[in-house]
């Protein structure tokens, strides 16, 4: 094949894929004016140029077929600011760790570590909080994260309620209510459950699907969780919401958008208080 | 994973080191510089949203897996957008990421095994000539038809199509977003619209 027209040699016609570049833009200038001048001459290959630009022309239509569900787009954008307000503190806490290994001095070393004996006794009692609280907010993600692990299987593997709740009779110091299916919010199901422990306390772990998404709840006792309240709300990407009832605190970790979210958070709050 | 959550508490104390102020203005400007790269990509990304959405559509059947799938595209590239060129096509790169997600679905995977006899010319049968200027009297204000024509086109016929039509982009672009030849773009997409022309022929072919 060369840059020239190329022609069917028994009938002398624009070959298919040569005339579908044409309507395209896609063949160098020669090969362009080529064709366009043998369209001057030629009255069957003419109607099939126009044939085939109405063609795409309509094609271009139909294809413009499905338009965003309402409010699709403020979805991605609250994912999209979540995750951007997650990745700078991820960065700026790997330059901080860069940092260390280049202080230039050891008299600057040694002035800044007295500096932050000084600075770590005064705020002693509010850097163990922080810390906890970072260590919980690890904890609750990495048992997120294994649950989503191919190989593994919720202790309990049931879509109801009344299965998953006398589960935990007896493995549990305390109790909780689930949602009706029914209550639950659209295309939000319960896959099981397991039994757990965050910060060496017994919890129950339950096993939701939002979408496609995974999603983790953690149920335990307030009255010995009193610092889940002040964890961040996300983590390394992913969404860690909190509620509390008068018993029981509530923490929900997944990567689905906080907005659905929420909703099953409050179906499970709403539960509490109806149980 | 475990092991590197952890660790994301220990530069607590070796933070501590360094002097205060240069550390908060570090911090400062790798998050401002971190944000304001979140911004471009947004910027560069959401107007996209609608054609994205409308592709993933075309390509997952299904309206909920379209928005996860369209969600799951503009996460991971954000999370690559540091690796994106300046001045290369945006929103092929987009529709590529897009692509390459849905084929790492179920459905994907099912599509991928196909395989395109296009794309072994060998086995085609190259006398085929193009239409017959009679062929060319299909109607085309039906959009009924189309669409129902578009549904009945094969997965990868239909996709290309969509690419070169609706989207218009370049043969060389949609070349890198399929990861096939240039001139596997060219002979698909002369296929798809044959195919589909043939498809709008039977019920409509003999009125203008």
């Amino acid at each position: 094949m060369t840059q020239s027209i190329q022609l069917n040699q028994a009938v002398e016609h624009l070959d298919p894929e040569r005339l579908s570049a044409f309507i395209d833009g896609e063949l160098p200038p020669t090969g362009q004016q080529g064709i366009e001048q043998h369209l001057t001459t030629c009255h069957t290959c003419t109607l099939r140029v126009l044939s085939a630009t109405q063609l795409k022309a309509a094609t271009a239509r139909a294809g413009h077929r499905f338009a965003e569900p309402h409010e699709a787009l403020a979805r991605l954008t609250a994912q999209l600011r979540s995750q951007i307000q997650a990745k700078p503190q991820l960065q700026a806490e790997a330059k901080r760790t860069a940092r260390i290994h280049s202080i230039p001095s050891l008299r600057l070393a040694a002035w800044t570590v007295l500096a932050a004996v000084i600075l770590l006794t005064i705020s002693l009692v509010g850097w163990r909080q922080l810390h906890q609280t970072n260590t919980l907010a690890a904890e609750l993600l990495d048992q997120h994260l294994a649950t989503l692990s191919s190989g593994a299987t919720p202790q309990v593997i049931s879509t109801d309620r009344h299965t998953v709740k006398p589960w935990f009779q007896g493995r549990l110091p305390f109790s909780f209510n689930l949602p009706d299916a029914t209550a639950l919010p659209p295309d939000t199901t319960l896959k099981g459950a397991d039994l757990t422990y965050l910060n060496n306390q017994p919890a129950a772990l339950l096993l939701f699907t939002i979408h496609k998404h995974e999603v983790s709840i953690f149920l335990t006792q307030r009255a010995i969780s009193p610092t889940f309240t002040t964890l961040p709300s996300t983590r390394a990407g992913f969404t860690l919401h909190t509620a509390t009832t008068p018993d029981l605190c509530i923490i929900a970790v997944s990567d689905v958008n906080p907005a659905d979210l929420n909703l099953l958070v409050a179906s499970l709050l709403q539960a509490q208080a109806g149980g | 994973m475990a092991v590197m959550f952890h660790s994301q508490c220990l530069p607590i104390y070796a933070v501590s080191l360094l002097p205060r102020n240069l550390r908060h203005t570090e911090a400062l400007r790798t998050m401002s510089s971190a944000t304001t790269r979140g911004g471009d990509f947004e910027q560069l990304a959401l107007p996209l949203f609608a054609s994205l959405y409308n592709h993933a559509h075309w390509l997952t059947r299904n309206q909920d897996e379209a928005e996860d799938l369209v969600q799951e595209t503009f996460s991971k590239a954000l999370r690559a957008f540091d690796a994106f060129q300046p001045g290369t096509n945006f929103k092929a790169w987009m529709f590529r990421i897009l692509r390459n997600t849905f084929l790492s679905t179920r459905a994907g995977i099912a599509a991928s095994r196909t395989v395109f006899l296009e794309d072994h010319p060998e086995t085609l049968d190259t006398t085929a000539a193009g239409p017959t200027p009679e062929d060319n009297l299909i109607r085309l204000d039906n959009q009924a038809a189309l669409h129902a024509a578009l549904e009945r086109l094969q997965p990868h016929l239909r996709e290309i199509l969509l690419l070169c039509e609706v989207e218009e982009i370049k043969y060389k672009d949609i070349a890198v977003i399929l990861d096939v030849p240039i001139g596997t773009v060219m002979s698909r997409i002369s296929r798809a619209r044959r195919t589909l022309r043939s498809l709008l022929q039977p019920p409509l072919g003999a009125s203008l």
